[in-house]
């Protein structure tokens, strides 16, 4: 979705001085042929890491499309619910898609509003780390007054959640990564 | 059916002399017009929300709206048709009101109601007047009781040689029988004389037998020679409708307008002062809100008879425009928010002519839709000259929808100096890339039937030598 005035909720945006220092640990990564990084101050933890070489050759013009985690220091399991996708240019679903390389994207099927759990309080229908089957139940997204339930169209690990709680999304937007389980 | 200003108790809620303008408006529409709509807001200060397919995402739509949603696919019933996806988009936005532009939902009164259920403002008429004019034959009843002619017809099946004979006799000659269930041609007999009649009315009832399954016609005036005009509308939600002249659009092909005019070359003020008070009596006296348009065709005596309204804006709305002065975008967002007309379109008066020649992507000669990526795109401009386009260098035109890519209108003091202007226009403007109708209407203006402003709805089937395939 295209939002041209800046975000109030979004604490990331492409002109934060986080966003353009991690550009600049972009640039020393490939300067020095570097495959992953990991970088931490205080609360703040960074850690970047490339696709392995061989998919770089199999897609030389895809921009190095390595995983950011901006991690708050409350959050005990090191993985952050501010995940911010690969290049931080979120302006369009296509390049969130590139961005995320060998993750299958479940996409949203409609217009409406994202919500993780079935309802306010509750726990979310997958987390990060878990193991999903097809059909499964991912998430809401309500339209029109009407709670549609979107299920998985492939079985594997939940890697990412690109939306966050009660987020406008739009048709074809990426609501979820999955490394598809290697056994069919 | 009396006064009926329905939208007044919404618009009267928050009243007080001068209603709260829009904040946001979602435009449910792409291309041109959906830029047209923006620029309308802009001018505004209404933040606006552009709807696209995923094949329109590179659109300048999309690039000038505040804010864009992705609604579906390229296929047009799975996003810009989609009551639920544009419903959704508009909630997610927040948006107050929906401009639907011309064609998609812009004439489907489900929507509008599904709009209003949603508590969201549909820029333009109530849903039971857009469903009213959609039904053609309870349009005409309609229309023919709050006083406008229709053309003559039997008004019904014609079941007997008996009332066939009646109704020829109170119809006169020509006359066509048309099919009940029919369309496209099949069961239709022109009758010049009455020698004619009987033999028409049996070969008619058994082509519609098997074409249709119904021997079912009926019966009404022919017109040789029609001329298409049409009249400008607007009403506002405090039961005052007026009219901003006429516009002829005799010069199309199968049915598809190709240029359009204002004032039209065979009307005289009197005649539009007669005719325009008559169209403005009937709306006020059906209760028509918002902007929309009164088509009649013209008999060769001048005759004019209603055949069908456009509840909403038309394509061809520049012209009006440009000989009024009046913004018709938006006097409707300023309607629909509650304004009285005279508030909404402030004073104006008929000056000049003005022309407009719809360019569509497709092969000037076969008629073939040519989509594809624009190359060049150098629009023409200088005094008196405006283009509405959502077409630049670079952009690919989609095959999925409709060909038109941009509106060419000129102004000039005269009739004569607008085609000057429109030849010259016409000359200037460059689109490489993919084929376009340019070549078409460098033709139409310069014919001399064409100059001479005596012509017809037959006249590019004669300019092609062809029947207008």
């Amino acid at each position: 979705m295209k939002r041209k005035k800046p975000s109030k909720s979004g604490s990331t945006s492409i002109d934060s001085p986080e966003v353009q220092q991690i550009e600049q640990l972009l640039r020393f990564m490939t300067e020095h042929n570097l495959e992953e990084f990991e970088y931490s101050r205080g609360d703040l933890r960074i850690r970047l890491r490339k696709p392995s070489a061989t998919a770089m050759v199999s897609a030389p013009r895809v921009v190095a499309a390595p995983e950011i985690i901006v991690a708050g220091g409350l959050d005990s399991t090191g993985l952050s619910s501010n995940t911010v996708a690969g290049t931080a240019n979120a302006s369009s679903s296509a390049s969130e898609a590139r961005a995320s390389d060998d993750l299958h994207l479940v996409k949203s099927p409609i217009v409406g509003t994202f919500y993780g759990s079935p309802s306010p309080g509750s726990e979310p229908f997958v987390k990060i780390g878990a193991y999903i089957e097809v059909g499964q139940t991912l998430c809401i997204v309500e339209a029109m007054k009407l709670m549609n339930e979107i299920e998985s169209d492939a079985s594997g690990e939940v890697i990412r959640v690109f939306v966050e709680n009660g987020q406008p999304v739009e048709y074809g937007q990426p609501l979820f990564g999955i490394r598809p389980s290697r056994k069919k | 059916m009396g006064n009926r200003y329905l939208g007044f108790d919404r618009a009267g809620k928050n009243s007080g002399p001068l209603p709260a303008m829009f904040q946001k408006i979602l435009v449910a529409n792409r291309g041109e017009i959906a830029l047209r709509v923006i620029c309308a807001c802009k001018e505004l200060g209404i933040s606006t929300v552009a709807v696209y397919s995923e094949a329109d995402r590179n659109s300048l739509h999309v690039r000038f709206a505040d804010e864009a949603v992705c609604i579906g696919p390229a296929r047009s019933s799975e996003s810009y048709l989609n009551i639920p996806q544009v419903i959704s988009a508009a909630e997610i936005t927040n948006v107050d009101a929906i401009h639907p532009g011309y064609g998609f939902l812009s004439e489907n009164a489900n929507f509008a109601k599904v709009c209003e259920a949603s508590e969201i403002t549909f820029i333009g008429p109530r849903p039971e007047i857009i469903e009213m004019m959609g039904e053609k034959d309870r349009a005409r009843r309609e229309i023919r009781t709050a006083g406008l002619p229709t053309i003559p017809g039997s008004d019904g099946v014609i079941e007997n040689e008996e009332q066939l004979a009646k109704e020829s006799a109170r119809i006169g000659y020509p006359l066509i029988l048309k099919a009940s269930a029919g369309g496209g041609g099949r069961g239709m007999r022109v009758v010049r004389k009455q020698e004619e009649l009987l033999a028409a009315f049996e070969t008619a009832r058994s082509e519609a037998q098997q074409a249709f399954g119904t021997p079912d016609v009926y019966a009404e005036r022919f017109l040789e020679r029609p001329r298409h005009i049409e009249f400008q509308v607007l009403g506002d939600q405090h039961g005052k409708v007026i009219h901003l002249g006429e516009r002829e659009c005799s010069i199309q092909r199968r049915h598809q307008k190709l240029v359009e005019e204002s004032p039209s070359p065979v009307m005289d003020v009197k005649r539009r002062k007669d005719l325009g008070a008559k169209v403005v009596k009937a709306l006020e006296k059906i209760g028509y809100t918002n902007a929309g348009t009164v088509e009649f065709l013209m008999d060769e005596d001048g005759t004019l008879y209603f055949i069908e309204m456009n509840t909403r804006i038309q394509v061809e709305h520049p012209v009006t425009e440009l000989l009024t002065g009046v913004d018709l975008i938006k006097s409707q967002i300023r309607i629909a928010a509650g304004e009285k007309l005279d508030d909404a379109t402030g004073e104006f008066q008929f000056s000049g002519h003005a022309i407009e020649c719809r360019i569509n992507a497709e092969d000037p000669d076969t008629f073939v839709p040519s989509a594809g990526r624009i190359t060049t795109f150098q629009a023409p401009g200088g005094t008196g000259v405006r283009v509405d386009s959502a077409a630049y260098a670079d952009a690919v035109i989609p095959p999925y929808y409709d060909s038109m890519i941009a509106k060419l209108i000129v102004k000039g003091r005269d009739r004569s100096e607008a085609i000057g202007r429109m030849k010259r226009a016409l000359e200037m403007f460059v689109i490489e890339g993919i084929k376009t109708s340019i070549p078409l209407h460098r033709r139409i203006f310069a014919d001399s039937e064409f100059a001479g402003g005596k012509f017809d709805t037959h006249f590019i089937e004669r300019l092609l030598g062809t029947n207008g395939k």
